[in-house]
Parts: C-alpha cells; sequence; structure tokens
C-alpha cells in the first residue's frame, strides 16, 4: 500500500472509501434479505472493517517510526499515544467480542423481531458520521481549521442521531415489538449490545464535543494529535456496529 | 562428571523412596466403582511421574546448595556458561512427549470410564437446596437414598430446581454437576457393597456442607427386597392424606430445611407448628393456621418468621390438594 | 496543617468514627424496620465507611485519599437516595432489608466510585486537558510519608501505594482465613453456628462470605502487588524516568482503592455465598453484597487494564539506548507476557459479572434457564479471564525469580532467551486451556478432550523454566541471603503446585478431585510458590533501592523459616484430605470421615503463617528507619538501578544510559550491562533544570480518551 500525503487526494481517498463502504452494506443488506448466507455476510462485514482500520483508522501509522528519536518530542510521544490508543481498542474489542459469543451461544441463527428500515437508517448514519469524521481529521491535518470545525461538527450530529435513533425510537419500538430486557435471551442480547455500543458512542460523542470546544480555541494548531485520536475512536464505534449490525438484525431467521 | 553421576543416582533414589512413601501413605479412599479402576490406575500413574520429576528439579537444585556455595571469602563470579541448546531442546521436547503420552492415556481413560452398558438402571435425580431426591421410573417409587444393586451400572439423569449442584461420591470418583434446565448424565458401576454418601461437590448456598445423602450399595436381592416395600410403603402412603403429604415432603426435600423434631434449622421448624403463634418481621404475632400455612408454601416471602429474614424458600407449585394433604402430615407433628 | 502524631489520632478517630457511624446506622435501622438489630448490615456499613475515612482524617487531614473516601461515602448516599428518589416517583419500595434497595444500592456504589476519583483528584489534570489547559507533570520531590497518601504522578511512589495496599489485603484476607480456618479446625460447627448472627448473616452464611471475600480479597491484593513490583521496578531498568502514561498510572492505582472499599461492604451487606467464582444461578440469587463484590472488582479490573496498558507502552517505547530485545532484563519479558493476557482477557470477568449485575437488575435472562438464558456460558466467560489470570499472578513472579537467581549465583541466567520465549508461550497457550475448570459442568462432552491436550501442553513452557533455574544453579557460587531464600522457596513450592496440576488436566481423574481441597491445594502452591514467595523475594531485594535502608537479614531468615515449613503442611495437609472427599467451600464436614486431626493441623499452620507475615510487616516497618544503611550496590548487581546510588532521586537517572552488554554476563571478565552516557557516574546528580517542562504535554488526546469510556 502506498501512502498518499497530499491533502487532495487524501479527501479523495476517503470518498472513494466511503463509496465502497457504502456499497457493501447494501450488498449486505441485499443479501441478508434475499437468500440469508451467514459465511457471506461475515466476509462482507470483515472486509468493511479492513476497509475502515486501514484507511480511516490508518493503523499503519502505528509503525511509521517518529523522524528524531529524542523521547521528549512530540512526535516521538505521539507514537507513544497511538500505540496507548490502540492497546486500549484492542481491550476494549473483547467487551464486544465476548457479547457477540453471548448472542451466538444464547440466540444462534435465530434474530429478534427488529424494525429493519430503522436498523438500515441507523446504519447509514453512522457510517456517514464515520465518512465526515474522517474528513474533518484529513483537513486539520492539512491546517484548515474551519474545514476540520465543520465536518466534525456533522460528525457530532449524525453521532447524536443514531444515539437518539437506537435509544429513543429503536428500543421503544422493539419493546413494543415484545422484544423487552426481561422478556428472554433474545430481548437481554439485544438490549446488551445496543446498550454497550450505545455507551461507547456517549463517550465518543462526550469526546467530540471536547475536541470541538479546543478546536475552536486552536488548541491543535501545531500539536494536533488529539484530532486523530478522537477520529480513531470514532472509526472505532463505527467498526464494532459494523459487526453488531448484521449479528442483530441480519444473521438468522425469525422466531 | 562426578557431579552428574552423584545427582544422577540421587534423582533415582529419591524419586523411588517418594512414591514409595506417597504410595504406603494410600492416598485414595476406598474405589467402590469400577470407574474406579482406571481412575486410580492413571492416578497412580502420575504420581509415580510427579515423584520423579519432583526429584529431578529439587535434588540437583539442594546439591548445588551444598556443593556449589561460596567458599569464605571467594569474592570472584562463577564460570560465564550463557546456554547450551542442545539441552534446551532436550528439555522442551521430552517433557512435551511425556505431557502428549499423558494427554493420550488421559484420553483413553476417560472413554473407558464411559462406557455404557444398555442395561444400565436408570434413575432420575433431582437436586435442590439443600437435598437429593431420588427417582426409580422402573418402579415410580420417589426416595431421598440412593439404592442401587451391586454389580449393575447406574445411570443418573439429573437435573436441578434451582442452583448448581454436583453429584459425587467419593469412592466411585466420578462426579458430574446438576445443572437447572437441562439433562446431565452419569454412570457409574457400583462394586462393593456398603453404605456411602453423596456429598454435593457444587457450592449451592447457606447448606452446601450438609447437602449430603445416604447411598446403599447391596446385593441385587437386598436391592429387590428393598424396592418392595419402598412400594408397597408408597401405596399405603397413597391412602391416607397425612401419608400422601408425607411422601410429598419427602419427595421435595423441604426436611432439609424445615426439621419435624423441633431441632433448629434453616426454616422455622413444623414440630408443633399447626396452631403455634409465630413472631414475624414486621413485629407483628400470627397463628399458624391452615391458611397460614398454605400461603407459606406458596409465597414464602409473603410473611417471614423473625430470626429468618434473608433465607430465601424457593416458591413450591403445589396443587391445593397436596398442600392440604402436607398441612394434615404437618398436624400429625407434636 | 502538620500533625505531630498521625497514627495515634489516625486510630483515635477510627473508633470515634465507627462508633458514631454506628449509632447513625442503628438510628436509621431503627426507623425503617423498627427493630434494633445490633450485628445489622446498616450499622455496620456506616461504622466502616465513617471509621476508615475518619482514620486517614486523623492521620493527613482532609486531604488525599481522606478527600476521595468522604467523597466515595457521599456519592453512595447521594446516588443511592437520587435512584430512591426515582423509585418514589414511580411508586415502588423505597427500601430494603439492607436499607437501600438493589437498584439504589449498585448505583450509589458506581456514582461512590467515580466520586471517589474525582475527590482524590486523580483525573483533575484530565479535566483541564478537557478545557485546553496544559498540565505540567509535577514530580513533587518531597521527602516526606504523606506524598503516598495523595495522587503523585512518581511511578515509583505509585508503585509503593501499590505495594502497601497489597501487603494490606494479603493482611485482611489472610485475616479472613485465619477466621474461617479456624471453623474448619474441627468437625461441627463451633462459632460459625446457625444462631450466630452478624451483618444479617448466620454462621454458614458469614463462613461463604469470607471464604469468598479471602478468595477474592486475595487474588486483588496479587494484581495490586505485581502492578506494585512492575511500576517501581520497570521503568528503573528500562532507564526511563518514567512510565508512558503517568496520569493513567496514578488513575489505574487509585481506582483499586475504592474497589478495595466495595470488597468489604459486600461482606456488610448481607455478603454472598458463591466462592470468588460466583457462578449464576446462585450469584442472581445472593443477597445484595453479591453488586458490591461485582462492581469492586470491574473496578480492580479496570486498575488492571489500565496498568498493564501502561506497561506494554512503557516497554515498547521508553527502552535505554541501546536495549534491544534480547538485552532487556528478563523481568521486562515476564512484564509484557503478564500484561497481554491483563490487558486483553479482563474485559472478559468484567464482562460475566456485569451480564449477571444485569440479571439481577432488569431480569436480562442471560444465565437463567427459565429465560432460554444458559448458566453454562457464564462459566465459559468467567474463565476466559481466570484461566490466563492465574498466569498474570505467576508471570511476574517467575521473571523475578528468573531476574535474581544470577545475582546470588553469580553466573549468566542459563539459556536467555528460551526463558523469554517461554513466558509468551504460557502466556498464549493460557489462553486456550480454560474450560480444564468445566470438565464436570455438563459443557458439550467433546471439548473435555481438546481441552485437556491444551492444557497439558502449558507444563512444557513452565518446564523449560525450571530446567533453566536448575541449570543457573549448578556450578555457580551460590550465596542465600534473604532474598535469596525466598527465590529458592518460590522454585520449590511452585513446583508443587506445578506438578499437582496436570492431574486436574486429565479429565478422568479430574472428575475425582474437581471441587476438593486436592485443587485448593493445588493452587495456594501455585500462587504462594509463583506469587507470594517472590513477591517477598522482591520486597526484601528492592527494599534498599527505595530507602537506602536494608530489612533486618535475621527476622528476615526468621520469616522465611517459619513460613515455608508451615506451607507446606498446610498444603499437603489440603491435599491429603481433598484426595479423601474433603469438598470445597463447606463450613463443617462429616465427622465420620476423620479429618479432625489434619485440619486442627492445617489451622495451625495457617496461623503460623500469618505470625510469619506479621513478623514480615513488622520487620519492614521497622527497618524502614532503623536498619541498617546500604545506600551502594547492596547486591553487586550489574543491573542499572543498582549503579546508582539509593534512594533512588524522584526523575531517577539524572545522566541517561546505554545498554553496551548483556544484562547478565556474571563472570565475564570486563563485561559491562549499562554505560552511562557521559562519564560513568557513581554519585547522585543534581536535577537538570527545567527537566519536568520538558516533559510536559503528556499524550493528552489518549488518556483523555480513555477516561470517557471510564
Ligand atoms: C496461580 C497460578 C496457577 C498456576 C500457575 C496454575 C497452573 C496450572 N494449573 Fe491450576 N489452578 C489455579 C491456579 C493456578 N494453576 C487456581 C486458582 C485454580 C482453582 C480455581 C477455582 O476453582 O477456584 C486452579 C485449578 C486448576 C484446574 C481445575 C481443577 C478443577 O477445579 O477441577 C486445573 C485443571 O486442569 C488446573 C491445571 C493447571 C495446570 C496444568 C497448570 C500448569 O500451568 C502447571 C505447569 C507446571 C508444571 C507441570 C511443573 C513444572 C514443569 C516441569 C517440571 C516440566 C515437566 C512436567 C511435566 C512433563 C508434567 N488448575
Ligand atoms: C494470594 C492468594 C491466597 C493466599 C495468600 C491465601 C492464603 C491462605 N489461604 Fe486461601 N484461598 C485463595 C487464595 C489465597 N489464599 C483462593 C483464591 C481461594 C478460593 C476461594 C474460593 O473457593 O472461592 C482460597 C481458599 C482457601 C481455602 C478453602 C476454603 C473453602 O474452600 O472452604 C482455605 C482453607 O483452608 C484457605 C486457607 C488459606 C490460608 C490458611 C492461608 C494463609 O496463607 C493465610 C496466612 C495469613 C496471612 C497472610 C495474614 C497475615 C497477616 C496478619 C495476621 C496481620 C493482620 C494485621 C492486619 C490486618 C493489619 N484458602
Ligand atoms: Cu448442592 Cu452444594
Ligand atoms: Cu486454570
Amino acid at each position: 500500500m502506498i501512502h498518499i500525503q497530499d491533502k487532495k487526494s487524501m479527501l479523495g481517498q476517503g470518498i472513494l472509501i466511503f463509496i465502497y463502504l457504502a456499497v457493501l452494506t447494501g450488498l449486505e443488506f441485499f443479501v441478508a434479505i434475499s437468500f440469508n448466507s451467514v459465511p457471506l455476510l461475515v466476509v462482507v462485514a470483515l472486509v468493511k472493517a479492513a476497509l475502515v482500520l486501514y484507511y480511516y483508522m490508518h493503523v499503519h501509522k502505528l509503525n511509521a517510526e517518529s523522524p528524531d528519536e529524542d523521547e521528549d518530542s512530540y512526535d516521538y510521544k505521539t507514537g507513544t499515544n497511538r500505540l496507548g490508543l490502540w492497546l486500549f481498542l484492542i481491550s476494549d474489542s473483547f467487551v464486544f467480542a465476548g457479547l457477540m459469543v453471548v448472542r451466538i451461544n444464547l440466540l444462534g441463527l435465530t434474530r429478534p423481531h427488529l424494525d429493519q428500515t430503522l436498523g438500515l437508517l441507523v446504519t447509514a448514519v453512522l457510517l456517514v458520521s464515520s465518512f465526515f469524521m474522517n474528513r474533518g481529521e484529513t483537513l486539520m491535518h492539512g491546517g484548515d481549521r474551519k474545514g476540520f470545525l465543520t465536518n466534525t461538527m456533522i460528525t457530532f450530529g449524525l453521532g447524536l442521531a443514531f444515539l437518539i435513533g437506537v435509544v429513543f425510537v429503536e428500543w421503544p419500538n422493539a419493546i413494543s415489538e415484545g422484544v423487552t430486557p426481561s422478556s428472554g435471551a433474545q430481548g437481554a442480547a439485544f438490549f446488551m449490545m445496543t446498550g454497550m455500543h450505545a455507551f461507547h458512542v456517549l463517550t465518543g460523542l462526550i469526546f467530540l464535543l471536547v475536541v470541538l470546544v479546543n478546536g475552536r480555541r486552536g488548541v491543535y494548531d501545531q500539536q494536533n494529535y488529539p484530532v486523530e485520536a478522537v477520529a480513531v475512536y470514532w472509526h472505532f464505534i463505527d467498526v464494532v456496529w459494523i459487526f453488531f449490525y448484521p449479528a442483530l438484525y441480519l444473521i438468522g431467521a425469525l422466531t | 562428571m562426578r557431579h552428574f553421576i552423584i545427582v544422577g543416582i540421587l534423582v533415582i533414589v529419591i524419586s523411588i523412596l517418594t512414591y514409595i512413601g506417597l504410595a504406603a501413605i494410600g492416598l485414595m479412599p476406598l474405589a467402590a466403582s469400577a470407574q474406579a479402576g482406571p481412575i486410580d490406575w492413571l492416578w497412580n500413574l502420575e504420581v509415580m511421574t510427579i515423584s520423579f520429576l519432583f526429584a529431578l528439579i529439587v535434588v540437583p537444585m539442594a546439591y548445588s546448595l551444598v556443593v556449589f556455595r561460596r567458599k569464605q571469602g571467594d569474592t570472584t563470579d562463577a564460570e560465564h556458561i550463557e546456554g547450551n541448546t542442545n539441552l534446551e531442546i532436550t528439555w522442551t521436547i521430552v517433557p512435551l512427549f511425556i505431557v502428549m503420552v499423558f494427554a493420550y492415556l488421559g484420553a483413553g481413560n476417560l472413554a473407558e470410564i464411559r462406557r455404557v452398558d444398555p442395561q444400565a438402571m436408570v434413575v432420575n435425580v433431582t437436586g435442590l437446596q439443600w437435598a437429593w431426591t431420588f427417582e426409580y421410573p422402573a418402579y415410580g417409587v420417589v426416595a431421598n437414598e440412593l439404592h442401587v444393586p451391586e454389580g449393575q451400572q447406574v445411570l443418573l439423569q439429573m437435573t436441578s430446581n434451582d442452583v448448581l449442584h454436583s453429584f459425587w461420591v467419593p469412592e466411585f470418583r466420578v462426579k458430574q454437576d446438576l445443572v437447572p434446565g437441562r439433562l446431565t448424565e452419569l454412570r457409574f458401576t457400583p462394586t462393593v457393597p456398603g453404605s456411602y454418601k453423596v456429598r454435593c461437590a457444587e457450592i449451592c448456598g447457606t447448606s452446601h456442607a450438609y447437602m449430603e445423602a445416604p447411598v446403599i450399595v447391596s446385593a441385587q436381592a437386598d436391592f429387590d427386597a428393598w424396592m418392595i416395600d419402598q412400594v408397597a410403603l408408597a401405596e399405603e402412603a397413597a391412602a391416607t392424606p397425612e401419608g400422601r403429604g408425607r411422601a410429598l415432603v419427602a419427595a421435595n426435600g423441604c426436611v432439609a430445611c424445615h426439621s419435624v423434631n423441633g431441632a433448629a434449622g434453616i426454616g422455622p421448624t413444623w414440630f408443633g407448628l399447626f396452631g403455634r403463634q409465630e413472631r414475624l418481621t414486621d413485629g407483628s404475632v400470627i397463628t399458624a393456621d391452615d391458611a397460614y400455612i398454605h400461603e407459606s408454601i406458596k409465597a414464602p416471602q409473603a410473611k417471614i418468621v423473625a430470626g429468618f429474614e434473608n433465607q430465601l424458600m424457593p416458591a413450591y407449585k403445589f396443587t391445593d390438594e397436596q398442600i392440604t394433604d402436607i398441612v394434615s402430615y404437618i398436624k400429625t407433628l407434636k | 496543617m502538620r500533625n505531630k502524631y498521625p497514627v495515634g489520632s489516625g486510630l483515635l478517630l477510627l473508633l470515634l468514627g465507627g462508633a458514631i457511624g454506628y449509632g447513625i446506622g442503628l438510628g436509621i435501622d431503627m426507623l425503617i424496620s423498627g427493630t434494633l438489630n445490633y450485628s445489622g448490615s446498616v450499622a455496620s456499613a456506616f461504622a466502616l465507611l465513617l471509621a476508615v475515612s475518619s482514620f486517614f482524617f486523623g492521620v493527613f487531614g482532609y486531604r488525599g485519599i481522606t478527600r476521595g473516601l468522604v467523597w466515595q461515602v457521599l456519592g453512595t448516599l447521594i446516588g443511592g437516595f437520587f435512584v430512591t428518589g426515582i423509585r418514589a416517583l414511580m411508586g415502588l419500595d423505597l427500601f430494603g432489608s439492607f436499607f437501600f434497595t438493589e437498584p439504589a444500592w449498585v448505583f450509589g456504589a458506581f456514582s461512590g466510585v467515580i466520586s471517589f476519583l474525582f475527590g482524590v483528584g486523580v483525573v483533575s489534570d484530565w479535566m483541564k486537558w478537557a478545557r485546553g489547559i496544559d498540565t505540567p507533570e509535577h514530580h513533587e520531590d518531597v521527602p516526606t510519608w504523606e506524598k503516598y497518601l495523595g495522587v503523585s504522578l512518581d511511578h515509583k511512589v505509585i508503585g509503593i501505594q501499590y505495594t502497601v495496599t497489597a501487603l494490606v489485603l494479603i493482611s485482611v484476607g489472610g485475616l479472613f482465613a485465619l477466621i474461617f480456618r479456624t471453623e474448619l479446625a474441627a468437625s461441627q460447627l463451633q462459632f460459625l453456628t446457625t444462631t450466630f448472627k452478624l451483618f444479617n448473616q448466620n454462621g454458614p452464611q458469614i463462613y461463604n462470605s469470607l471464604m469468598s471475600l479471602h478468595g477474592m480479597i486475595m487474588i486483588v491484593s496479587i494484581l495490586l502487588g505485581i502492578s506494585g513490583i512492575m511500576n517501581y521496578v520497570i521503568p528503573l531498568l528500562l532507564g526511563a524516568h518514567d512510565m508512558a502514561f503517568p496520569r493513567m498510572n496514578a488513575f489505574a492505582f487509585w481506582i483499586a482503592v475504592p474497589a478495595t472499599v466495595l470488597l468489604l461492604m459486600s461482606l456488610v451487606l448481607g455478603g454472598f455465598d458463591t466462592g470468588w467464582t460466583g457462578y449464576p444461578p446462585l450469584s442472581a440469587r445472593a443477597p445484595v453484597g453479591v453488586q458490591m463484590f461485582f462492581l469492586g472488582v470491574i473496578s480492580a479490573g479496570w486498575s488492571s487494564i489500565l496498568g498493564s496498558l501502561n506497561i506494554i507502552a512503557t516497554i515498547v517505547r521508553m527502552r535505554a539506548k541501546g536495549m534491544n530485545a534480547m538485552r532487556m532484563p528478563i523481568f521486562m519479558w515476564a512484564s509484557i507476557a503478564t500484561s497481554i493476557i491483563a490487558l486483553t482477557a479482563t474485559q472478559l470477568i468484567g464482562l460475566s459479572f456485569q451480564l449477571v449485575m444485569f440479571q439481577r437488575l432488569f431480569g436480562m435472562g442471560f444465565f437463567d434457564p427459565a429465560k432460554g438464558g444458559n448458566p453454562v456460558l457464564f462459566q465459559h466467560l468467567f474463565w476466559f479471564y481466570s484461566h490466563p489470570a492465574v498466569y498474570v499472578f505467576v508471570l511476574p513472579g517467575l521473571g523475578i525469580i528468573s531476574e535474581l537467581l544470577p545475582v546470588f549465583v553469580r553466573k549468566p541466567l542459563f539459556g536467555y532467551r528460551w526463558v523469554a520465549m517461554s513466558s509468551l508461550g504460557i502466556a498464549l497457550v493460557g489462553f486456550l486451556v480454560w474450560a480444564h475448570h468445566m470438565f464436570t459442568s455438563g459443557m458439550n462432552e467433546y471439548l473435555r478432550v481438546p481441552f485437556m491436550y491444551s492444557t497439558l501442553l502449558v507444563a512444557v513452557p513452565t518446564g523449560v523454566k525450571f530446567f533453566s533455574w536448575v541449570a543457573t544453579l549448578w556450578g555457580g557460587k551460590i550465596t542465600t541471603p534473604t532474598p535469596m531464600l525466598f527465590v529458592l522457596g518460590a522454585i520449590v513450592v511452585f513446583l508443587l503446585g506445578g506438578l499437582t496440576g496436570p492431574p486436574n488436566a486429565t479429565v478422568s481423574t479430574d472428575l475425582h478431585l474437581h471441587d476438593t481441597y486436592f485443587i485448593v491445594g493445588h493452587f495456594h502452591d501455585t500462587i504462594f510458590g509463583g506469587f507470594v514467595f517472590p513477591f517477598f523475594a522482591a520486597l526484601y531485594y528492592w527494599f534498599p533501592k527505595a530507602t537506602g535502608r536494608r530489612m533486618n537479614e535475621f527476622w528476615g531468615k526468621v520469616h522465611f523459616w517459619l513460613m515455608t515449613p508451615s506451607f507446606f503442611v498446610l498444603t499437603f495437609g489440603m491435599m491429603r484430605v481433598g484426595l479423601l472427599g474433603m469438598r470445597r467451600r463447606i463450613v463443617d464436614y462429616d465427622p465420620a470421615l476423620g479429618f479432625d486431626l489434619s485440619h486442627l493441623v492445617m489451622t495451625i499452620a495457617g496461623y503460623l503463617i500469618g505470625i510469619s507475615v506479621l513478623i514480615f510487616i513488622i520487620n519492614l516497618v521497622h527497618s524502614m528507619k532503623n536498619g541498617e544503611k546500604a545506600e551502594g550496590n547492596v547486591w553487586n548487581s550489574r543491573s542499572p538501578e543498582w549503579q546508582v546510588p539509593s534512594p533512588m532521586p524522584a526523575h531517577n537517572y539524572a545522566v541517561p544510559f546505554e545498554v553496551v552488554g548483556e544484562p547478565y554476563d556474571y563472570g565475564l571478565p570486563g563485561s559491562k550491562y549499562v554505560q552511562f552516557i557521559d562519564a560513568p557516574e557513581h554519585v547522585a546528580h543534581p536535577e537538570i533544570a527545567g527537566h519536568s517542562e520538558m516533559k510536559t504535554h503528556q499524550s493528552w488526546g489518549q488518556e483523555q480518551n480513555d477516561t470517557h469510556t471510564r
């Protein structure tokens, strides 16, 4: 892989990746409703995750050695922080993996009664938010603070929309369908997974807010690792949903 | 070189002594089931290996401590040896080999103790806090003791009413948990007549320690005899209400908590319960009449006798007739 | 405010606060239940909280930890009343048999933990950052004990804070053990009878609570203990001036303190009778205490997750010049291996307990068969952490053994590379063996044999360590000061523990051994050999580095020669009765089994261990002030921290060093491990001006991030 450096083509790349992701999501949905093939869905999810990990979360930066080796330089510390953040994400992903195991063990090849259109909608919203997050970050690295602020603002708005969609629309909706936390294994798994994810979205939003406020103050004009950090964290939340969405809405048969 | 020879001899001597010593103590309890045979055989093999490996490590250590002590006034360092590839490979490969052998033997051993006898006598076991009930489907008998004939394989089909329990008779070696909401199986073939105890091996709350029940292994004839009067008892019990009540109480292990002789227990004693004045947690006093006992069985938490605040009694789903029977049994306890 | 007699006034206020709290509690209890319940939970809970916080108030004034504890109490009450208020609006019942209702307690405890963190002030820097304010990395170099009772970013201070907390916890957990061992000394119930009442529990219930808490408190103490050693030692061995994320380091320690309080609260609030494993459905029915237990464990879990994150980052990023992977001190490898496990697997115990918590709170039927849940699933989640966790306990200990042996044998560690790799090997295989705790659990039959194979595999890398140690000892020039004694003891004890592992691993024998005292013996051996002994060794070894004084050699030897034999008696006794049919977790055993004598002996042995630990604690405290001075290279070691005078200055090495050789080349003439970059100095260096400014602007995005996901 070549890592394109200049801002313009970076933006272009962001758009391209977004299109891929959108198409794949559509494909996913189509596969699910037409011929529900679990292996295929898994593959699609993996591809999506890989795209986000590489292009939006740019894991490759981990082994980008910082130019000067002075342990107290900002660059070197940024390298350390990257590592720290990634370690944290690895740790965090074990929670979601655990929830996935719970879901597979308890629900197997069945899935709860949920509103498909709503599911697709929130998924789309989160995906788009990821796109704008990437855009904002790229602009910040290009030194364009205004662009960064507007795009991050949009990200925040979409994230909020997702949260509301899940917690204040989807949950009551599910409850009215008879899927409640105490109704049985299905309800338990559904609310636990979406709940845990929503909690992470919430923390992401808070973090976004912090970065927005400080960004407006111009804290990051030279040293903008925090922007990268919030972006990576936000994309991580997206990756989790890339797996949870099919797990909850698409895989298996209704009961 | 001399050192190696001495240590080698010592290792052998010590491991043999250790093994003999352990064997002499007699580590395992009486082996009273066909399954105990293979298990004890494997265990014995493991004891040998352990004795050897223990000596293999500890003897050279002790030897070095004696022989390679720093001499008085010597301030120099020891000889500079960084390692030895062949040696390191050896002590990776050899243990690997040993453990693989054990895994292989272990698998065979497991298969052996789980060998299925189609003629096995089936007993349905239910565990509950804190009692065992054994149902013999072939005879329609329910008891709180497990009676099994010598030399015939027994298939326990076990489940639990509340929490996890575990069926274990040390003399039979094998052990299996009881899981609510599913059926677990355990097979054993008693070989030595005698009376043993099943001891619940999975913590199940306050009286886990006391969740034991007699297990009697007897010759086929004695077993049949026992079974015959069990059937008879069951029939005559079925005739009278208090008899039915007593049977229900036995089948549901109530006596695990409620003594029938006035002794203190997890729950209030039933001795002289009927008509007794009970002081409740809210301070009020109530007479234990039919209505009260009915309620206490159906909704145990509704009225709690003072002093039994946090002993959660599970709610039982009896029909009213059954409860009436139980009450009439309780009436007989004075 | 300076206080002339900190301890005295502390103890005074301890009693005072306890009494007042007890009074308040009794009053409240009276109000809601209408009966005076002298041994009740509410009174005791208030007594406990006020006693602890007023103790520190007396010692220390209203700062640091005191403020934290007070805030925790307030946070708990506010949170509790908040939920109670909501319940009032919803028309639900307001108070339960433990004052608050269960949801109120859970939320209260949670907000209590958060309040503690704010109160103690460990998150204030992050709060500043969130507002865009930069914070300097103040390494306050005040030579006073007071810095240990407040937030400090210095890894040495934090390391000592960890270590002391661990010792306190071992004492408390050990005390619990001694209490229930006393009940076990003879069959039948002696003092924990069914009529005995304490904290709304009768004797057997108290036994179960104490036993379960003994397990978990000890495990937490291990986690803190290893963090203590790793925190103190790692940056010194790496030549770094601190950990990679000092603030997160402090956070990781301080969240363990409210966790401890919660664990103790669980005993008071009705306890829980599930054992440390907390299997549902039992844990789904236990008293509210089990919720405090869950929250405590989850908080402690976060401590170890963030701690290990920090350690990995530090070792990867902050090594001295020239210290490539194969020239790292062996302890680094052990720490990495440990941290990989702790970082990842720990989430699963948190999750498994959280699911039970939610099952209790919201009726979510994860493990409730009636609702299509699956009790065995919990065991899989739980052991996926808790087996690797046992290697978290021991790997640092084994690392310490490998680290200290060469020093006292004056000979290189035999086969360094392979020993280093074996740590990783153990860690990785350790992830694949968890179901060996579930051979009888009714899990899918076909899983048993593969898990037997994987479990036995662990023996191989572990064996590599043992053989290397023996080969290291062979032909050396051995001296046996106290640290070395404990190292040797550790090897033998851990060998016994390890060798009793494979019999549990082969399924058919485990069907007999499972949940007996044989297992209890097995893991006390492994834990003592893998943690307790090496921990003591490390303390005796690095004590001079921290204080500039030595611990008393004579009493050290007494400690060892008292502890080791009694310990063998204890665990051999356990295994003996276990094989003959002694189940675990029972308050009373069938007299017909004839175990009374063995149990009596075990109990006495337990007390002797207790006394030996007591001796250690006294020796430790006494030597801080009166130990003989030892400011040089006490053990004549090659490793960098001993090349500069003790005690270590606040900023570690004023002059950075470079690695120029192998770490353990004892006996290689003229070889050197480290070389100080400008002129090999052997005296303390004056602080480099502006040094602390150089380290400002620490890593904020990342830590910022972590705070929010807490
Ligand atoms: C603290 C650390 C620790 C360590 C290091 C170990 C190490 C091992 N443990 Fe242990 N274990 C526990 C702590 C530990 N354990 C605890 C706390 C429990 C109980 C949990 C509970 O239920 O409460 C437990 C329970 C437990 C069980 C479940 C028993 C049951 O409940 O039914 C099993 C089963 O396989 C097991 C196996 C092993 C094995 C195979 C090892 C191996 O890693 C040992 C490897 C070491 C050696 C084998 C010795 C040295 C090697 C050589 C000299 C080479 C040659 C050796 C051979 C060829 C064999 N352990
Ligand atoms: C670090 C781990 C650790 C340590 C050190 C110990 C130490 C001891 N343990 Fe324990 N133990 C466990 C971990 C540990 N244990 C675990 C995980 C369990 C399983 C729990 C479960 O089944 O769920 C267990 C279970 C367990 C049991 C089985 C209980 C049962 O199944 O019913 C027993 C029984 O004898 C026991 C005994 C002891 C004894 C006598 C000691 C002795 O070594 C204790 C010695 C005493 C001390 C170390 C304290 C000394 C200090 C003082 C006296 C000073 C006091 C001063 C102040 C308070 C300031 N332990
Ligand atoms: Cu039933 Cu323990
Ligand atoms: Cu294990």
